[in-house]
Order: structure tokens, then sequence, then C-alpha cells
């Protein structure tokens, strides 16, 4: 057990359940990422990567097991305070609808701080600063929907980084975008990790991304079948 | 806030006909509660100004008197009373005696209504509305009649008129007098019923030199009926001060049908405009309701954030909010623009039917609206209360979303 954890799962299960069916989608998973890691989820589709991240995000309850971020055991947060964790220490990139529509590209990513009160000025500075790094502040007052899906989804990893979260989780950020600009969508996300000191776990089924990681965990019918640093 | 102002731009239409869902009932309020006013302005003037005054001094009665109003034998006890009480504008004295008039081989039961012309001004009324002949004045010793009661008596100015006095508590005295003049009342009833006649003549019929039935009284500073309030402290004054014997009732006991139609009108039209209210309301809830569902994956998304349930709320409210601000608001404003604008234009002249019927019921047939600022408070704040109360539960829903079966919503 190490102490740069930021988070750490005890046999995690998740079993859906619709009427009658029971759906087992994790069957006890145990994991623990470190400080600054880049990973990556692997796995055919519904081996269960949609569903640890939900769960690792506080975004559903696990059926069994226990989560710990940065050692604190999740299961006892209320509602609340599961949403005032995903507010201030865990940024989400989804596969689609990133962005709220109506607001522009600025005001999208300056959203979670105005949700954790941030000041104004202070909230568009960094709102700013951080598209420019991303290289999408040409767009700051544009809507998304004038934004191409690429680079929709680059404003999305500014939204989930400019909080500055204790870890990144993105579900197959890349799954709507040709080759060329996913595999840059990765590299920009690399490059906020080495740059900012996140940690970033996302989901694929994209093989061709794994290279650019530094470790890959393979899931198979909610298990880990891999697990091994690739660089 | 921004978003929900946001939302409110992107779908205008619904916004505007929202907008006017809210609008329309208060406009409607607004100006039904002017022309109520109006209404009931011009039958408090009726009333007050040409038959009852604001109040009157009355006998109290010590036996059945079938109709008639108890005779007071010398109310200079009371008339001493009122000298001494503050607020009170004027008063004139009168007698009221049930007669039989006959003229030829003609005769009706009458009222026989003794005035003083000279102090009728705080009751008034009368001289404006002779139509043949001459005011009454007095020591000429002569009556005015409605035009209904000549045509039943086939009566014109010169003619005499045979008068026997029938009060049960006075003696029944007779005389004649010559018609001096035609009066055209503002209620049929009292055309065919009231001949006036000034106080000496009256008094004669009842062969006694003091007698009254009435001491018409007005009061200072009562304008329409909301000056109630001031009524009714000076109506209390009198009626402490009086000597034993004597009772005051103000205009609403004097004429208990206005009071009647007085009392319908404001729930009726509280009714009515709840009504409309609740549609608004419905509107308002419909379309929150639908911004919601169309919103639910950007709902899903803001929670899935980490935003607060209470901010979800309020962010559905704001965007009600703003409608029903906005809307009330407008409603306001287009009401009270109509009403003043209606003024402007001297007005609202009723014909045909509507003006007989106002004739008939003694009401003034051109109608002047008036704005009361507390009624139009009152229809504001309530249609943007319901508003926002109709917007409560759709705003509740959107907070309860699970977020991510929220995001998943495919519209
Ligand atoms: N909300 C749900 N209700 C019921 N079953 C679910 C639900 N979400 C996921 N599942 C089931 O759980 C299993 C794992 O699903 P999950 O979405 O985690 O897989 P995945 O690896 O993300 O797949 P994909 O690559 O298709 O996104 C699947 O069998 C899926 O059908
Ligand atoms: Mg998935």
């Amino acid at each position: 057990m190490s102490t740069s954890a930021v988070i750490r799962t005890e046999g995690l299960w998740k079993v859906y359940r619709t009427g009658v069916t029971e759906t087992p989608a994790l069957r006890g998973v145990d994991l623990e990422l470190e400080e600054r890691e880049f990973t990556a989820t692997a796995g055919p589709s519904g081996s269960g990567k949609s569903t640890l991240l939900h769960l690792l995000g506080g975004l559903d309850r696990p059926t069994g097991g226990e989560i710990y971020l940065a050692g604190q055991p999740m299961s006892g947060l209320s509602k609340d305070e599961l949403a005032r964790l995903r507010l201030t220490r865990i940024g989400f990139v989804f596969q689609a609808y990133n962005l709220i529509p109506v607001l522009t590209v600025l005001e999208n990513t300056a959203f979670v701080l105005e949700l954790q009160g941030v000041r104004w000025r202070e909230r568009l500075r960094r709102a700013r600063a951080i598209l420019a790094e991303l290289g999408v502040e040409k767009y700051a007052h544009q809507f998304p929907n004038r934004l191409s899906g690429g680079e929709q989804q680059r404003v999305a990893v500014a939204r989930a980084v400019v909080s500055e979260p204790a870890i990144v989780l993105a579900d197959e950020p890349t799954a709507n975008l040709d080759t060329k600009t996913g595999l840059d969508l990765i590299d920009l996300m690399r490059r906020m990790n080495e740059e900012h000191a996140t940690t970033f776990l996302f989901a694929t089924h994209d093989t061709r991304l794994l290279d650019r990681v530094d470790r890959v965990i393979g899931l198979e019918d909610g298990r880990v079948v891999r697990d091994e640093r690739v660089r | 806030m921004r978003v929900a102002l946001r939302h409110l731009v992107r779908n205008r239409r619904r916004t505007l006909l929202t907008l006017l869902a809210v609008l329309i009932p208060v406009y409607f309020l607004v100006f039904m509660f002017g022309f109520a006013n109006a209404n009931l302005q011009d039958m408090f003037e009726t009333a007050t100004r040409f038959d009852t005054g604001h109040a009157q001094i009355r006998a109290v009665a010590t036996r059945p008197m079938g109709g008639a109003i108890p005779l007071m034998r010398d109310p200079a006890d009371a008339l001493a009373v009122l000298a001494t009480i503050e607020g009170i504008e004027g008063w004139t004295v009168r007698l009221d005696l049930p007669a039989m008039a006959s003229a030829g081989d003609r005769s009706r039961a009458v009222h026989v209504r003794g005035v003083v012309p000279e102090e009728v001004a705080p009751v008034g009324g009368l001289a404006d509305r002779i139509v043949a002949g001459e005011p009454l004045a007095t020591g000429r010793g002569g009556v005015v009649v409605g035009e209904e009661l000549a045509r039943l008596l086939k009566l014109e100015v010169g003619d005499e008129v045979a008068l026997l006095g029938a009060h049960p508590e006075a003696a029944f005295g007779a005389i004649r007098a010559p018609v001096t003049g035609v009066y055209r009342a503002p209620e049929a009833t009292l055309g065919r019923t009231v001949i006036y006649a000034d106080l000496e003549t009256a008094r004669r019929l009842a062969r006694s030199e003091a007698a009254a039935t009435a001491i018409v009284i007005r009061v200072a500073s009562v304008a329409s009926p909301r000056d109630q309030a001031t009524l009714d402290r000076v109506v209390q004054e009198v009626r402490a001060a009086l000597p034993a014997g004597y009772e005051v009732q103000d205009w609403l006991e004097l004429a208990p049908l206005v009071a009647t139609y007085m009392g319908i009108l404001t729930p009726a039209l509280l009714i009515v405009g709840g009504i409309f209210f609740a549609l608004g309301g419905l509107v308002v809830l419909n379309t929150i309701y639908l911004s919601v569902l169309e919103r639910t994956r950007e709902l899903g998304l803001i929670l899935s954030l980490g935003a607060a349930r209470r901010r979800v709320v309020w962010m559905v409210l704001a965007e009600a909010g703003a409608i029903a601000v906005v809307g009330a608001a407008g409603g306001a404003v287009t009401g009270v623009a109509l009403i003043l604008g209606v003024e402007a234009f001297g007005g609202i002249p009723l014909w045909g039917a509507a003006a007989e019927f106002m004739r008939e019921m003694g009401m003034s047939s051109v109608l002047h609206l008036t704005v009361d600022r507390g009624q139009v408070a009152l229809a504001t704040g309530a249609m943007a209360a319901v508003a926002l109360l109709a917007a409560w539960w759709p705003a509740r829903r959107a907070s309860r979303l699970e977020p991510m079966e929220a995001m998943r919503y495919v519209d």
C-alpha cells in the first residue's frame, strides 16, 4: 500500500439490476493509481471500463468493496458530499456532450470554478490560461456547436484540468474522433499530465493509443486481466 | 443565472408565449379592477349624492313602522351634537312620509320627501335632474315629481296634486300643492314613488312643526367606497355622542343592494382572476417542465461536474423567475397604460341597452376607470408568485436527476 496512491480500490463489485436480470459489470477489482500516473484502461465492449470510471468518479456507488480517494473511503459519503467531491477533486472528460451548449468556450471552462465559488476575475484568468495552453483560446467566445469534435474535446480537457483536480477520468474521450485527432488529444492530455502533475485515467478500446501511456490496465468481464507499466 | 437567461433567449418563441401567459392575466385583472373601481365609484356617487348621503341619523323605532321611517319630533338635540364633531362636512334635515297622491281621478301611494333645497348641497343631485319646470325652493310650497309619476298621474308643471300624509306616528295631514318641477330619477322606482317637497310643506303634511325622519350627513374627505374607514370613524364618534333614542346608519346600511353588489364584485373578480392565474401558472409549469426535459443531458452534465442540487433548483427557478417578473410587470404596465389611455379619451361611454340598464340601476352611463396601487401590486405579485410556484416542481425534479442516467438521455 503506497502512501502516494491517489486512488485505490479494494474488491470492487458492481452489479446492475434491471428488473429481474442482474448484470455483474465489475467483479472484484483491486487497483491503485499513483500520483502523476498516466494510465489507460482497455478492454472489449462491455468489459466494465465505464463502470469503473463512474465508480471512481463518485458518479455511482459500488455494490461491494471500497474506494479510497487520497486514503479516504468514499462509501460513507452522502449524495451531496459525493457531488462536492466530484466538484473539487475530480475532472471528467466524457465521450461526447461535454459542454453546456448555451455557454461559450470560456464560460464552459470557467463553469467548474464558478460552481466552486471562485471569483469572476480569477476564474476567467485561469480559464483563459488553460485554453491558451491547449491551443483553443481563439474559440474562447464561440459557442461549442461552432467547434469541431476534436476542438470540443480539447475544451473538455481544459474544463477537466482547470480546477486542478486530484485525478482526471476520461471515458473514451477519442471514440468520436478520427485517429489523428484522437492521437493529438491523447498527446495533449499527456502534456497536461506532465506540466500540471495531474493523474489521468482514461478508458479506450483503441489499442493504438496504448503506446502513449505509462500503464495499461486490461479489463475483461469485470476483472483486471492485465496491469503493466509500458514506460 | 446566465445559463437560465441564455436558454430563454435561445427558445425565444416559447419564452414569448410564456411571457404572454403571465402577462395576460395580470393585464386582465388590472383592467378589470379598474372597471370595477369605476363601477363602485359610480354606485357610491349615485347613492350618496342623490339618496342616502354618507350616513343618516334616525330615531330608533319603538313600534312596527310598516315601511315608514320613525319620526323624530324635534331633532334639535341630535343637531346640537353634530356641531361638536369634527370631520362633518355638512348635514341637512329630511322628512320622509308615506302619502297618497291624487290628481283628477288617479291616485297612487307615494313617498313625500321633505328637504331644505338650499341645504340640499350636502346631499345634492336633485337640482341637476330637473327636466321640466323649476327646482324646488323653500317658501313656494310647490312639489317636484318624478317623470314616471308625472306620467302615471297625468301631471304637468302647474297642475295641482292632492297629498294625504299617512305616517303611522304623525297626524294625517292633507294639502294641495302645485307641481313646480319634474325630475329624472336615477332609478325608475324612485321616479315613480318619490315626490320632493320643501321641508315646511312636508311638515304641514305631518302636522308637526319640527318633525324629521333623518339627518343626512356628509363626511369630509370621504369620496369613494375606499374611504370607508374614515367614514366608520366619524360614524362611531357621532353614535357615541348622540342622546338615547337615535341611531346612525351609513350609506351601505341605507342602500343594502349596493352593499350586496359591492360584496359580490370583488370576490367575483378575484375568482375569475384566480382562474386566469391558474392557467398562466400551468403554462409556466409546462414551459419549465419542457425546458428541463429538453436539457436533461445538460442538467446531467452539470450534476456530474458536481453542482449542488440546490444550485440546480435555483438555476431552473431563475429561468421561471425571469419570466415571472418580466411578464407580471409587463402585464401591470400594459394594464395601467390601457386604463390611463381609456381615461385620456374620457372613459368608456356605454350605449344602447347597457346604457339603459345602467340608468335603471341608478348608475352613470360613462365609466371612468381608475387604478389602485394596492390592486396592481396584488395582481402582479400574485401572478409572479404563482409562476414561481409552478416552476418549483420541475426545478426539484431537475435537481433530483441521476447524473449518469440523465447524460444517457436521448431526446
Ligand atoms: N446502467 C446500466 N444498467 C444495466 N447494465 C449496465 C449499465 N451500464 C452498464 N451495464 C452493463 O454492464 C456491463 C459493463 O458495461 P460498461 O459500460 O462498464 O462497459 P464498457 O467497458 O464501458 O463498454 P463499452 O466499451 O461498450 O463502453 C455491460 O454488460 C453493460 O451492459
Ligand atoms: Mg464505456
